[in-house]
């Protein structure tokens, strides 16, 4: 079969990388705020987190044109060996990464931290999309149900042992769009989310650690003890009420200046928007994601291949729940948990996968059509 | 039935079914995951309106209250100056060595303890423990202090390391040093902490519980007017407490300055006066004051044993505990907390009276035998001896007073009688009770001092009450010449006799002139107060004057003679304690009076808790009024 030959500059979706773009602009300026209190406005520019968030940028934007081109049906054929990759980051993590506020996640390459779980949900939603969309005719088995729940497991057991148990909620989050999308049997996701609900209290209890524990009641009270484990639950709340309709102005937030708030890079930069930018500067970021997860559910949509859209379904979902998760945690709607905002925190593993998902997206949107080769 | 409603068993359709069906089911499927995105911004949205639009206001306020510290600041306190205006005490710096406990590095912390150890000679374990706490409290940036009141050699070898010990300070804060030291502790008092117990009371006024205030003396009666107005920095702070800048000053107003009525060079000298005739009379406690007797102030005021002021500033419990337990009680000022008998310069009070009264005229004889005798009222057999101290014959009333005839006094206030018939009438003991509080005996005086006496003046109902027995004569006779149950003040007795020499103003004695600013311009002047005027005419005034002039000239208190200046005065020998065997007594010395006779300028009491009035006191009053009028011509 002769491939159509792709038409990349006219069927590139440049809406979504203008929002991807938007967003990083956005998170560079809050970075720099950000950073202000520790770097100080002239300290060594290479080393300087604004420096290395743009390098990275770079880095991924180039790394999305280079995936885009891929035929992302490619991926599928390797998907085996990418969870083995996926596996296999994850428990080196484990075994040799570096404690940083309680958790393992971070492994040291070539003098830079790198944080292989981001990877490795991007790596679980392309093997749970080809692991299904090969499956499209049996997906009433429950065999396939259940294997692909193991699939989806197996990471999540790893990262939650780190532990990281954001990361964790996600891979399951994408575990469950995915398969609903590919088509599970009602009966079989109600069952295991009932069965699930059920145990959970107890599971929690049996397998958190104290510091995930004590997390989850830090955000049943924060006020319990201000200035121990609830003072960056309640320093972020303070930070994102005291920015009112408009903020305090970009670098004039007291709470973020004085730093009151911690990783205000990273975790918690979402609360130097609230308090810098306001209201205004949050609804601005929310349209912004709105707009971005909407061409990636275009995309998944236009998808004429069950692999093409399980893939960007995924993607979106990955995407969607970062951001619910981090802007969550900053607001007090779900416990503390590390989790980096996507295009906005400081973090190159967080950045550079996402515009590699992106390129993914951009491929199954260019390459609605039968494989090139 | 599945989650969307629709009769298919499962979310993808079977193969068999039609090709538009499995497309129509997928739609739905991206309309609820595009329904969701908006349902979970949604919710984010609703949430971030909550905080930041309804409740923002109240953060807002918990954002500024997070980052602002009010740290006070201590207005400088006043300076008091002598009349003249020397400076009796100064602020200066005292050393203390700090350690920043978050600057004090942990791993270097043994061996930097050690070398803090070898300058300031503390133990480098209690250094380690201390910083070890403070570091971690919620601010490790105040400094932790290590050792208080360090030499100025300690703070200038520790400066010189603050850079190879990081976290090592010298912390400065300002203490009061007492130029004068121990001539002035009684009237200038100290500063000293805030005790527990003045603590609720002054926290009303703005006090920190690490602040000093006036602990006794001017520095206590006067400090709202020494203490300033504290200001405050509103400092903006990180979340560690360290300071990052001062958003507001709002300057301390430092305390108003006070001049004293006080002359310190009369003070140095009448303290040296009164020194060498408390070791020649073999006293403890001695006091001296020379006063104004047309405004009250006090020149000089001098009480001994005194201490030395200066060392309250840290002051040990074993000093303070040696100076509790000296006999002298060098922490009283004897001249204003102390009462004494006043002997025979009650007279004054006696003898003015009369003449008011009538019983007496300056020809009014009276003839002593060296003692006046009462039966007992109820058993005749029982025969009381009242002594004069000498058997001086007849006598007018100058000749009374000038040589101090008890005998002469006992008969003014309580008359003479010799069965049952009344050979003289006296005043009674009512009327001279009366006369003694006119003067302000039995009263404090109102001097700008606290712990202040008031002194007693009994009189019948006082006894009653007071002892549970009826008056006598004898009670009268004893009162009539400052003894039995009459105690009065040094302070009370000069100002009793500031009221004789200037014609009958009892005047409030003050020490504080006027209270200035830092310019050294008057804010409020002393204007003489006036607490009454004696129920005595000027003409009766100035024949007790020139009674008291005559005493001077040729009698009992000839040794105050002063060459040049004609001093008028009073002695007294105040007999106290047990009976020594054969009707004798321990006696205080007194001596009271005033200079120059014909137009008289100050007053001056002197006491000696040992000695004789004529011999001891007098000679000492004498030398301060020669001092106060000859010591600018060189005399």
């Amino acid at each position: 079969m002769r491939a159509a030959k792709v038409n990349y500059a006219k069927e590139f979706d440049y809406i979504l990388l203008l929002a991807a773009l938007a967003l990083v602009a956005l998170g560079i300026l809050l970075i720099y705020s950000g950073s202000l209190p520790s770097y100080g406005s002239a300290s060594s520019v290479i080393e300087h987190p604004v420096a290395r968030q743009i390098a990275f940028a770079m880095v991924g934007v180039a790394a999305m044109f280079g995936v885009s081109r891929v035929d992302y049906r490619l991926w599928g054929y390797a998907a085996k060996w990418l969870f083995v990759a996926a596996l296999a980051s994850l428990l080196f993590v484990l075994v040799i990464g570096q404690a940083v506020y309680g958790s393992r996640r971070w492994i040291e390459l070539a003098g830079t931290p790198v944080q292989p779980s981001e990877m490795a949900k991007l790596l679980v939603v392309i093997v749970l999309a080809k692991y299904l969309a090969d499956r499209q005719e049996r997906m009433g088995s429950a065999s396939v149900f259940v294997t692909s729940l193991v699939i989806a497991l197996v990471p999540t057991a790893l990262v939650f042992a780190e532990p990281d148990l954001g990361s964790a909620i996600i891979l399951i989050a994408i575990w469950l769009a995915i398969v609903i999308m590919a088509g599970a049997r009602a009966t079989h996701v109600l069952g295991l989310i009932g069965s699930a609900a059920v145990a959970a209290p107890f599971a929690l209890i049996a397998v958190m650690s104290n510091y995930q524990r004590e997390r989850i009641a830090t955000f049943l009270d924060p006020g319990k003890d201000p200035l121990g484990s609830g003072f960056n639950t309640l320093q972020a709340q303070i930070s994102i009420g005291s920015g009112r309709l408009f903020g305090k102005g970009l670098t004039h937030g007291t709470q973020t200046q004085l730093d009151y708030l911690r990783t205000q890079t990273t975790d918690y930069i979402f609360s130097v928007l609230g308090e810098e930018l306001g209201f205004v500067g949050v609804v601005i970021l929310f349209a912004l994601f709105i707009v971005l997860l909407m061409r990636c559910l275009q995309t998944a949509a236009s998808s004429r291949d069950p692999f093409g859209r399980l893939l960007a379904t995924g993607i979106c979902t990955y995407i969607l729940f970062q951001v619910f998760i981090n802007v969550g945690v900053n607001i007090r709607l779900v416990p503390v948990t590390g989790i980096p905002l996507p295009f906005i925190s400081q973090g190159g593993s967080s950045l550079l996968t996402l515009f590699i998902a992106l390129g993914i997206l951009e491929s199954v949107r260019m390459h609605r059509g039968p494989p090139e080769w | 039935m599945d989650l969307l409603g629709r009769k298919e068993r499962r979310w993808r359709s079977p193969k068999e079914k039609e090709e538009r069906s499995d497309k129509q089911v997928l739609r739905d499927k991206f309309f609820y995951f595009r329904l969701l995105i908006l349902i979970v911004f949604g919710v984010m949205t609703l949430q971030l309106l909550r905080l930041q639009i309804f409740q923002g206001q109240a953060y807002e306020l918990r954002a500024e209250t997070n980052s602002l510290r009010v740290s006070p600041v201590t207005p400088a306190r006043g300076i008091i100056f002598d009349r003249n205006g020397t400076p009796l005490v100064e602020n200066i710096p005292e050393f203390s060595a700090g350690v920043v406990p978050a600057d004090f590095p942990k791993d270097r912390e043994a061996d930097l303890s050690r070398q803090l150890e070898a300058l300031l000679q503390v133990p480098a374990a209690d250094i380690t423990a201390k910083v070890d706490v403070a570091r971690a409290s919620k601010d490790p940036f105040t400094p932790v202090i290590i050792k208080e009141g360090i030499s100025s050699d300690e703070a200038f070898a520790l400066r010189e390391r603050e850079s190879s010990i990081p976290g090592a300070q010298v912390i400065v804060t300002p203490i009061r040093h007492y130029t004068t030291g121990d001539v002035l502790s009684h009237i200038l008092g100290y500063v000293g902490q805030v005790t527990a117990d003045q603590y609720p009371d002054l926290a009303t006024k703005g006090y920190q519980m690490n602040d000093r205030v006036g602990q006794t003396g001017i520095e206590s009666v006067y400090e709202s007017v020494l203490r300033g107005q504290p200001g405050s920095n509103d400092v903006e702070v990180d979340a560690s407490g360290r300071e990052m800048q001062t958003l507001k000053e709002n300057p301390a107003t430092p305390g108003a300055g006070l001049v004293l009525s006080l002359d310190l060079d009369l003070q140095k000298h009448v303290t040296d006066f009164v020194q060498q005739a408390m070791s020649d009379s073999g006293s403890t406690t001695a006091c001296a004051i020379v006063m104004d007797v047309h405004t009250g102030e006090i020149l000089s005021m001098v009480s001994l044993p005194n201490y030395d002021n200066n060392i309250f500033t840290n002051i040990t419990q074993q000093q303070y505990q040696s100076l509790l337990d000296d006999p002298g009680k060098p922490l009283l000022n004897h001249c204003i907390s102390s009462v004494y008998p006043p002997g025979s310069t009650f007279k004054q009070i006696t003898g003015t009276g009369a003449l008011q009264e009538g019983v007496a005229n300056p020809g009014t004889t009276i003839t002593s035998t060296g003692s006046i005798t009462v039966p007992n009222e109820y058993d005749p057999s029982i025969v009381y001896v009242f002594k004069d101290w000498s058997a001086l014959g007849t006598m007018n009333f100058y000749q009374g007073v000038a040589q101090s005839s008890d005998v002469y006094f006992y008969e003014l206030a309580g008359g003479y009688y010799q069965n049952g018939v009344e050979l003289f009438h006296g005043m009674g003991a009512d009327a001279l009770a009366r006369y003694a509080r006119a003067y302000g005996l039995g009263a404090t005086s109102g001097i700008d001092l606290p712990d202040e006496a008031a002194g007693t003046i009994p009189d019948p109902d006082w006894k009653k009450s007071q002892i549970g027995e009826d008056w006598t004569i004898g009670d009268t006779y004893n009162m009539a010449i400052g003894q039995g149950f009459v105690e009065a003040t040094p302070l009370q007795m000069v100002r009793v006799t500031a009221a004789v020499a200037n014609g009958g103003d009892v005047l409030v004695p003050r020490i504080v002139r006027s209270v200035v600013d830092s310019t050294g311009k008057s804010l409020f002047p002393f204007v003489p107060n006036i607490a009454s005027h004696l129920p005595i005419s000027p003409d009766n005034l100035a024949i007790f004057r020139e009674g008291m002039r005559q005493a001077v000239a040729w009698g009992t208190a000839s040794t105050a003679a002063v060459p040049g200046v004609e001093v008028a005065g009073k002695t007294g020998t105040a007999e106290y304690g047990p009976d020594l065997g054969g009707g004798t007594y321990a006696s205080h010395a007194w001596f009271t009076g005033f200079a120059p006779a014909n137009d008289p300028q100050v007053a001056a009491v002197v006491f000696l808790d040992n000695g004789n009035g004529a011999k001891n006191a007098a000679p000492l009053g004498g030398q301060i009024l020669n001092y106060y009028f000859h010591r600018n011509n060189g005399q």
